[in-house]
């Protein structure tokens, strides 16, 4: 299916000035945490719009704003959990924000170590082949997380059973300060499938297009039962790591700078009628705006409901 | 019902497939369990009765067989995992412990994870240090997990059966030297024990051993060599380690006042540490509590006089079950009193205010039986001298239990409602009974001279004044008529 570009720019352009707005909010002490998505936005816009949403699954990384929007959450909903606001439909104010989740919409409840949920991805899976239907899931984390030994484990098992999953790595070549040469002697990580017999490719992350191709194609091939796709979607990361990271410490200003000039957003202009894009930028800012507004004033998590929801029943 | 003779390993494989057959969600995963029917053969035969789908030879990955099983549970199905030795929990501790115990609240509810993770634990075999850890107290410690220990085949059956439908998270713990040393008579077809409370398994009322698993069954042990002592331990099969059945214990203890907690795990931050903790709380105990564990060393040896000298068994169960009964007892009114002979039931509470008042009967020599019929008759028609001090109170009993203080030879044991001290003719004229803490009253008989006797009655002038010592005395002349 084509890429509706006038629909992903809105998207992406919705998720950027949410997170600025988020990025003030928390930065001025009106909210606790702000995780930035910015320049993460193509690749959530890329696979939320080849997701068909409340049917697949998704077991997403914290920066995948963009796809949480695409698939359903509504920014006042995500205002709602970034404030931790007793109606947070994603933790109701016991998670902080970026912690997404929604059964209806089939969003897999993401953890704080990472990337744990890559093997809740795998199970949820295996569930739909058991099953016998035919929903895909998507699983997405960082460059950080791929270091981890448990994607070793689940990526392993997916492969063996042939599930139908996408692994997406969103390499920003960071793991919060530690750079890419610490991370792994192999820097071309899109190439890792190989080691476990699972066809991959890897993508130029803020080419929405071209996410969105390779989604389509390892979507499909799940959808089809011919088991799971790694891709590796390169990106950069515009802002600090969270509201409580200091980036200047760890990377140089021209770095970023040059890393600005490929902005997702930027790249996807290019391709769209200039009037029309700052017409959707405008209802974007508009839409963040009082959509934070509106959540800040909603109650505030409950102290009446800390005690519930440890078990099903309370003896 | 029709029940069958199975072990404790026959009644596991029964649950998980008889589970299967009834839900197909139903779904095993582990390492080995497939063509080997798993290391100790819990899932022996099952794939050939259900299939490679359904049970799962996984890859050696504790980790991600954890955390798998955790997202086909989210997915909708009903995931049985196998950890083959609780050593390797360790690695999948992240996933259960760190987000399946926490999916339920971290959504408010919105994904929730029926999972159970099963494995063997506990050591006894020559495993060594990684094939016989016991790993409960870690887990226990985890708020959204359950944790189940059963002891028994009927149990192990019930109790994996209710985990599987369990909506939560729970972890099963199976002994392994329960597996096939453990026969018992198990329900035929279904079999649900979904009640979280533990289990009597053997009555009495001197003191309460808790225990799990195989050492339950060393606690079983012990309390036969005490009741050849003399001692009746009451012995409590805890089997849901979390959430405790808190109110069983408490009851348990109300009665006994006495606890001994002997778990395989080791001592320090163990769950003899919480079951401790709370009976002190609730201040049901008359001694100080006891417990039994693997000493804090770190590992089990795997020579054979190495692990036996660590492992808990009957021997040290009963001693210390003997020296609970002979420690220093603290009453409930608060004194604490040592014993006048270490072991035995005389005792007394120099701070009880007690009161006394004679009279004389005409008694024949042997008068024993005539005597116990009668104070059991003035106890009815005066209850206040037929009542224990309880935290709660004094309180009333309708049941009359007469403790005999017979002399040195046979004193009283404890436990009664009220003490009849007799020593018969080579008892003085004249003495003043002690009236036993926690009770409101004694009566001692003084040695028959001339066809009559004194009969001094003691009361706790708390619970009973000099009315209803007269209205006793009085009751108890016109018994002897």
């Amino acid at each position: 299916m084509i890429l509706d570009l006038d629909r992903a720019y809105q998207v992406m352009s919705t998720a950027r000035h949410m997170d600025e707005r988020m990025w003030r909010l928390a930065r001025s002490g009106r909210a606790h945490f702000a995780v930035p998505c910015s320049g993460h936005e193509a690749i959530g816009a890329a696979y939320g719009l080849a997701l068909q949403p409340g049917h697949d699954f998704v077991a997403p990384h914290y920066r995948d704003l963009a796809a949480m929007l695409a698939l359903g959450l509504t920014p006042r909903e995500v205002f709602l959990h970034f404030f931790a606001r007793r109606d947070d439909p994603c933790a109701h104010g016991r998670q902080p924000y970026a912690h997404w989740g929604s059964r209806k919409l089939g969003i897999v409840s993401l953890q704080g170590p990472q990337p744990n949920h890559v093997t809740h991805g795998v199970g949820v899976a295996w569930g739909s082949k058991l099953m016998g239907t035919d929903q895909v899931t998507w699983i997405s984390f960082g460059d950080g997380g791929a270091q981890k030994g448990e994607v070793h484990e689940a990526m392993n098992i997916a492969a063996v059973h042939r599930l139908p999953c996408v692994f997406c790595v969103e390499n920003n070549y960071y793991t919060q300060s530690v750079p890419s040469r610490l991370e792994t002697a192999q820097p071309e990580i899109g190439t890792r499938g190989a080691g476990y017999g699972i066809p991959g490719e890897s993508v130029d992350g803020m080419d929405v297009e071209a996410v969105h191709s390779a989604a389509e194609r390892a979507i499909e091939r799940a959808r089809s039962g011919e088991g799971p796709t790694y891709l590796e979607a390169r990106c950069y990361r515009f802002l600090p790591n969270t509201s409580n990271d200091d980036d200047t410490r760890y990377r140089s200003r021209e770095e970023v700078d040059a890393a600005r000039r490929c902005d997702p957003l930027l790249l996807l202009r290019q391709k769209l009628d200039a009037a029309r894009a700052d017409a959707v930028d405008e209802e974007a800012i508009t839409v963040a705006a009082e959509a934070a507004e509106w959540a800040e004033g909603q109650p505030a998590g409950d102290p009446e409901d800390v005690l519930e929801h440890t078990y099903a029943h309370t003896s | 019902m029709s029940t069958h003779t199975l072990t404790l390993l026959d009644a596991v494989r029964e649950s998980l497939a008889e589970e299967m057959a009834r839900d197909e969600r139903v779904i095993l995963l582990g390492e080995d369990i497939g063509r080997l029917g798993g290391v100790f053969r819990a899932t022996e035969g099952l794939l050939d009765r259900f299939g490679p789908e359904r049970v799962i030879d996984m890859p050696m990955a504790e980790l991600a067989i954890a955390g798998v099983s955790m997202g086909m549970a989210m997915r909708g199905l009903r995931p049985v995992a196998e950890i083959q030795f609780a050593d390797f929990m360790h690695a999948a501790m992240d996933h259960l412990a760190g987000e399946a115990a926490r999916l339920r609240y971290r959504t408010a509810g919105d994904w929730t994870c029926p999972l159970v993770v099963r494995t063997a634990y506990g050591g006894g075999f020559r495993g060594g240090p990684y094939h016989s850890q016991s790993v409960e107290a870690f887990y226990a410690h985890v708020p959204g997990l359950k944790v189940m220990a059963p002891s028994f085949p009927d149990d192990a059956k019930g109790m994996l059966t209710a985990a599987i439908r369990d909506p939560d998270p729970v972890l099963f713990l199976e002994h392994k030297r329960t597996y096939r040393a453990i026969t018992g008579s198990v329900p035929e077809g279904e079999h649900l024990v979904d009640d979280g409370r533990l289990r009597v398994a053997r009555a009495g009322d001197a003191l309460t051993i808790v225990g799990w698993g195989m050492m339950l069954h060393e606690a079983l042990a012990a309390a036969e060599e005490l009741a050849a002592l003399g001692i009746e331990a009451e012995v409590l099969d805890l089997r849901w380690l979390l959430p405790l059945d808190r109110e069983g214990l408490l009851s348990a203890l109300r009665r006994t006042g006495r606890l001994l907690v002997v778990h395989e795990d080791t001592l320090t931050m163990g769950l003899g540490a919480e079951l401790c903790a709370l009976a002190a709380e609730a201040g049901v105990l008359r001694a100080p509590p006891a417990r039994v564990a693997m000493p804090d060393i770190g590992g089990i040896p795997v020579a054979d006089r190495m692990e036996d000298a660590v492992i808990p068994n009957r021997r040290g169960i009963a001693e210390a079950a003997r020296k609970l009964m002979g420690e220093r007892d603290s009453s409930p009114l608060g004194g604490e009193v040592p014993r006048t002979a270490r072991g035995r039931g005389t005792w007394y509470d120099a701070s009880i205010p007690e009161a006394a008042s004679v009279v004389e009967v005409a008694l024949p020599e042997a008068h024993l039986e005539a005597v116990v019929a009668a104070v059991a008759e003035a106890c009815a028609a005066v209850p206040e001298c037929n009542a224990t001090f309880t935290w709660e109170g004094i309180q009333l009993h309708d049941q009359v239990s007469i403790e005999l203080d017979l002399g040195p030879l046979s004193p009283a044991g404890g436990g009664g409602t009220f003490t009849l001290v007799d020593y018969g003719a080579s008892g003085s004229l004249l003495g003043l009974p002690a009236v036993r803490p926690g009770q409101t009253a004694a009566l001692r008989v003084g040695a028959v001279r001339g066809g009559s006797a004194y009969l001094a009655l003691a009361v706790d002038h708390r619970a009973v004044d000099g009315a209803a010592a007269g209205r006793f005395l009085a009751a108890l002349r016109q018994a002897l008529g």
